[in-house]
């Protein structure tokens, strides 16, 4: 029997009006409020509370230079410390959880419901709740306001574990398993050679969500990092608009700096869109 | 098809234990820790001798059930839990009716664009927080909002207030649980959807039939998150607070759990209420989880 | 200046001597490298601040005494700045210096966070009108801080607008209520001026100016009287106003209240020395345009007025280099140098007396008006504050929710007000202090 038509997409299709109109609907929908932030980082500061809310401004380039020097370019600074927090935590919380999530679905063994509970009930835990008890517990060990105390913490997602296990239920066929077993691969093997390549998709939509979380999150790195040089994006934007009862809100910087803020994740999202554009040819072994 | 019943190699190695190790000291650590640090706190609370500045003024003793019993009896937190109630009904059905929606629609084999939905969809969750005041102000108040020169309104009044925030919920929400959900559904293999289109099924058939039964479990879980996710409610309001004069400072018991511990500096009874609330979500969600059990994980097909 | 040169030195000489001897407050582990006499290397300090520019006047110092460096780490301000600080004391690792506000050092003090200076800057007492030496020594004989700049409240309005409208500057605040109706009658759309139910700082001056005593010590025990009749006054006042609509209810420093101000909405904000920065940051086109004036006063002829805002230094209690720290916080706060720096750089309006003397010229906002620092020197020999207690941020927490509710409710803002003293007492009593009535 043959397998050809399996993409489906060497036959004609018919192009769509209606699903592609209501997805057009939903992404104006978004789009509209980032496009904002777009419009209000182009204002300078006279422009920005005297003209009409998403009309175009003149003041792009003046607010870019005005963040760029803005305390010698500590902007800069903040959004190297992000990529760090960001892509160090999303690697190290990828790994993590694919492995958890694939252990979890492809093994049986005393306590894997319970295990798996424990590690989901996490997210009925807020992070407004953890964060002074983290912060007290890093204090103790004495690693309170270093890269560590917004790293680890972060590295544990239980929504990445769910996912994972999700993804490696329906990805990796535990008939490939067998086969790998009876052809004598080790545990490692099985793991690394076949189940993780699976689930690439999936370890990347957990790379992405948890890539974006790190890089928006404030209230830990707020909580754990004095020292301003240590500040992600988050923190030190929020220096300019709380800075203080007496000093004025850098409302012009800010908003510049959350659209440079923005760009990186969509680079980072067109860079990861084409492992959506896979499907799984491992599929074919599925009866 | 040959599947064991429950999916997986029994194994009586300590393989497994071990490809966890990671993921328990983490939560040992950063999870389970900081909890019973919490549990420990709602027991205590502050006592102060004399005037209470200066050195030793201040102790802490043990508190009993005290916390507890003042969460419990606290009028203002019900009446949160009402609000939050309505609110999140309102979203979770809104924002998971649409991801669900447009999931499918990202899946079907007729769309143009996907791309570009699929990156728009994406967007609000990449504005990080503290423009969102900004943000929302500009589009939410009088003055400054293009919505107003249409509708003559009140955006941010007593009634009105909750929908507003459920707009910035669904927005925000919407891209993360449509890809959450459309990462499930390109896993399954295409040739599934071949029977059914030789058979004639039209897209929409395919889509009810055969796509929505394998996304359930996807579809529950994520559902499940959603709650959680809703009952924690904290960012929309907290956005919106400074605008307007709509919004308490305990709106939903989350934000209750913020004053205590941010602003008045009682983390005690910060404690208390978020064991409260903790218990509370894990009732909520596990028993969702208890009555659609079966559909929850696909390896008992 | 000689005398101050003198209190530097002898200053620095009751430093040197109290570090050589031995240090009095009980210290942590590390506390053992402070008490030797030969400390290796330069002392290290942290100092968490808000004030722009502060590393450059910190730069100032590092380069005169390289034996005491200094590190600024810029922080978020409010009172997220002030948790921050305790939640960081009560792990043990605070930074040496931090900015407290004057409202907030009382907390800081109920949690043993900052160190008593009296020793080593009591020298300085000096320096700072009775006021505000009031506030850092919460009426005791120990200090807890250095106080570094005050916030006295005067009259912001819009000078060409009120020529428009044919207004004459409000002496009491009868005739503000009158300008009030006069400018709704001539132009439904504009207010001259708003309440806002946000910002309790701005309530707490303008309860002040009345003559109100929130907190006080008597004893062993405090007294609580958020709704002492001179508060219910005011509360009174701005409640008839907003009710009869002559006032707007909208907060300050929202997108939209930042529209007001540059539509000509809003013709008056009664508010500190530091607005001529928000206005020109958010109105910069109406630059030139507005003025100050004493604060409209309930009896005409005098001349009172109330504190919003103003922050001090405090040293860690928790710090192992408290003298040092304490040489840096002296200095900063009335060396002539570092005063200079601080309103230059800073833009803060110094607490230390000789500090207006370092104001020259009007803000540039303000270049319509040369006699501004003048004006405001007068304007501040009369601004009075009141102690602090120990639970403040409960109170404002407290005003906000009630005030947010009489808004909506269109309800007396006395009653409010009970609220708000209610939640105060409540939260001291669970607390465990000894409160008369």
């Amino acid at each position: 029997m043959t397998t050809a038509p399996l993409t489906g997409a060497r036959r004609r299709r018919p192009a769509g009006i209606a699903p592609t109109a209501i997805l057009l609907l939903g992404a104006l929908y978004c789009l509209l409020p980032v496009s904002w932030v777009l419009v209000a980082a182009g204002k300078s500061k006279a422009e920005l509370f005297s003209t009409s809310t998403f009309a175009p401004g003149t003041g792009l380039l003046s607010n870019l230079a005005d963040l760029a020097a803005y305390r010698d370019g500590v902007f800069w600074l903040w959004m190297l410390n992000t990529l760090l927090y960001a892509g160090g935590g999303a690697l190290l919380s990828t790994a993590v959880s694919a492995v958890s999530g694939y252990t979890l679905a492809k093994y049986r063994f005393p306590g894997r419901n319970l295990i798996f509970n424990l590690l989901l009930g996490g997210v009925l835990v807020p992070a407004v709740v953890l964060a002074i008890p983290q912060y007290l517990l890093f204090s103790r060990i004495g690693l309170a306001d270093t890269y560590w105390s917004v790293l680890l913490p972060q590295i544990l997602s239980p929504y990445g574990i769910y996912l994972a296990r999700v993804y490696a239920t329906a990805a990796v066929p535990d008939a490939l398993l067998e086969a790998g077993r009876i052809d004598g691969a080790g545990h490692r093997s099985l793991l690394l050679r076949i189940a993780l390549p699976l689930m690439l998709p999936g370890m990347v939509t957990i790379f992405l969500f948890q890539f974006v979380a790190i890089w928006n999150n404030f209230l830990l790195p707020f909580i754990m990092l004095g020292d301003d040089q240590r500040f992600p994006l988050t923190v030190g934007l929020y220096t300019l608009l709380a800075a203080g009862a007496n000093q004025p809100s850098l409302y012009n910087l800010i908003l510049t700096g959350t659209l440079l803020s923005i760009i990186p994740l969509i680079a980072l999202f067109l860079t990861m869109q084409r492992y959506w554009r896979t499907d799984l040819a491992g599929g074919a072994v599925k009866g | 098809m040959t599947r064991r019943p429950g999916g997986g190699v029994r194994t009586a190695s300590a393989v497994p234990y071990l490809l966890l190790a990671p993921a328990m000291a983490l939560f040992t650590l950063f999870m389970a820790l900081p909890v019973a640090y919490t549990a420990y706190l709602s027991l205590r609370r502050t006592k102060v001798s004399g005037l209470g500045l200066g050195k030793g003024s201040r102790r802490e003793v043990f508190a009993g059930l005290d916390n507890y019993a003042a969460t419990l009896t606290d009028g203002e937190l019900w009446a949160g839990w009402l609000r939050v109630l309505g609110y999140g009904l309102l979203v979770l059905v809104v924002m998971l009716g649409l991801a669900l929606l447009f999931a499918l629609l990202l899946d079907s084999a007729h769309v143009r664009l996907a791309r570009f939905s699929r990156i728009s969809l994406f967007l609000p969750y990449a504005v990080p927080g503290v423009a969102a005041t900004l943000l929302w102000g500009f589009l939410y108040l009088p003055s400054l909002s293009p919505i107003r020169q249409v509708l003559d309104i009140d955006l941010l009044g007593a009634g009105t207030v909750v929908l507003s925030m459920a707009n910035i919920a669904v927005w925000g929400g919407v891209g993360f649980n449509t890809l959450v959900l459309y990462t499930a559904l390109r896993a399954v293999p295409r040739t599934y959807y071949e029977a059914a289109r030789i058979d004639g099924a039209s897209e929409i058939q395919t889509a009810l039939r055969i796509k929505v039964p394998i996304l359930l479990p996807a579809i529950i879980l994520t559902t499940v998150f959603s709650i959680i996710a809703t009952i924690q409610v904290f960012t929309e309001p907290t956005t919106l607070r400074p605008l307007t004069n709509t919004i308490s400072s305990t709106w939903s018991p989350l934000m209750k759990v913020y004053r205590d511990a941010f602003v008045t500096g009682d983390l005690y009874s910060a404690a208390a209420t978020s064991i409260v609330i903790a218990a509370i979500s894990l009732v909520l969600s596990f028993g969702f989880l208890r009555v659609v059990r079966d559909r929850a994980f696909g390896e008992g097909r | 200046m000689p005398t101050n040169r003198l209190v530097a030195v002898a200053t620095a000489l009751l430093a040197a001597a109290l570090a050589a001897g031995c240090s009095g407050t009980p210290q942590e582990a590390a506390a053992p490298e402070a008490r030797s006499s030969a400390p290796a290397g330069p002392v290290k300090l942290t100092y968490w601040t808000w004030v722009p520019n502060m590393d450059k006047i910190a730069t100032v110092w590092n380069q005169a005494n390289p034996d005491i460096q200094v590190t600024i780490s810029k922080q978020a301000g409010g009172d997220d700045a002030a948790t921050k600080f305790l939640t960081a004391a009560k792990a043990g690792n605070p930074p040496d210096l931090v900015q407290a506000e004057y409202q907030m050092l009382p907390s800081f003090v109920a949690a043993d966070a900052v160190a008593d200076l009296s020793g080593e800057a009591g020298a300085a007492k000096g320096e700072f009108g009775e006021g505000v030496w009031g506030l850092v020594t919460l009426g005791t004989d120990a200090v807890y801080a250095l106080p570094q700049d005050s916030g006295p409240m005067m009259l912001y309005y819009r000078r060409d607008l009120f020529d428009k409208y044919g207004i004459e500057v409000p002496k009491t605040w009868d005739e503000y209520a009158e300008a009030a109706r006069t400018v709704r009658k001539k132009d439904p759309k504009v207010f001259l001026g708003t309440f806002s139910s946000k910002d309790p700082g701005s309530f707490v001056g303008l309860a002040q100016q009345a003559g109100a005593q929130w907190w006080s010590i008597s004893g062993e025990s405090w007294k609580v009287a958020v709704d002492d009749e001179a508060t219910r006054k005011v509360a009174d006042y701005w409640s008839g106003l907003v009710s009869e609509g002559a006032v707007d209810g909208q907060p300050y420093f929202t997108p939209e209240w930042n529209k007001a101000l540059n539509d000509g909405r809003l013709l008056t904000w009664p508010s500190a020395v530091w607005a001529p920065g928000v206005l020109a940051g958010n109105a910069p086109k109406a630059k030139g345009r507005w003025a100050i004036a004493p604060l409209p006063q309930w009896n005409a002829g005098e001349n009172l007025s109330g504190f919003w805002g103003g922050s001090s230094t405090a040293v860690s209690a928790k710090s192992p280099h408290l003298a040092a720290a304490a040489k840096f916080a002296t200095w900063l706060n009335t060396d002539p140098q570092a005063l200079g720096l601080l309103v230059s750089e800073g833009a803060l309006y110094p607490a230390a007396t000789k500090g207006a003397t370092m104001l020259g010229e009007a803000p540039e906002y303000f270049s319509n008006q040369p006699d501004f620092w003048q004006q405001t020197a007068t304007i501040a020999g009369g601004a009075r504050g009141f102690t602090f207690g120990p639970n403040v941020n409960v109170t404002y927490n407290a005003f906000k929710d009630a005030f947010d509710k009489a808004l909506q409710d269109r309800s007396a803002f006395s009653d409010a007000l009970v609220k708000v003293q209610d939640a105060t007492v409540a939260d001291m009593q669970k607390s465990g202090f000894q409160l008369t009535r």
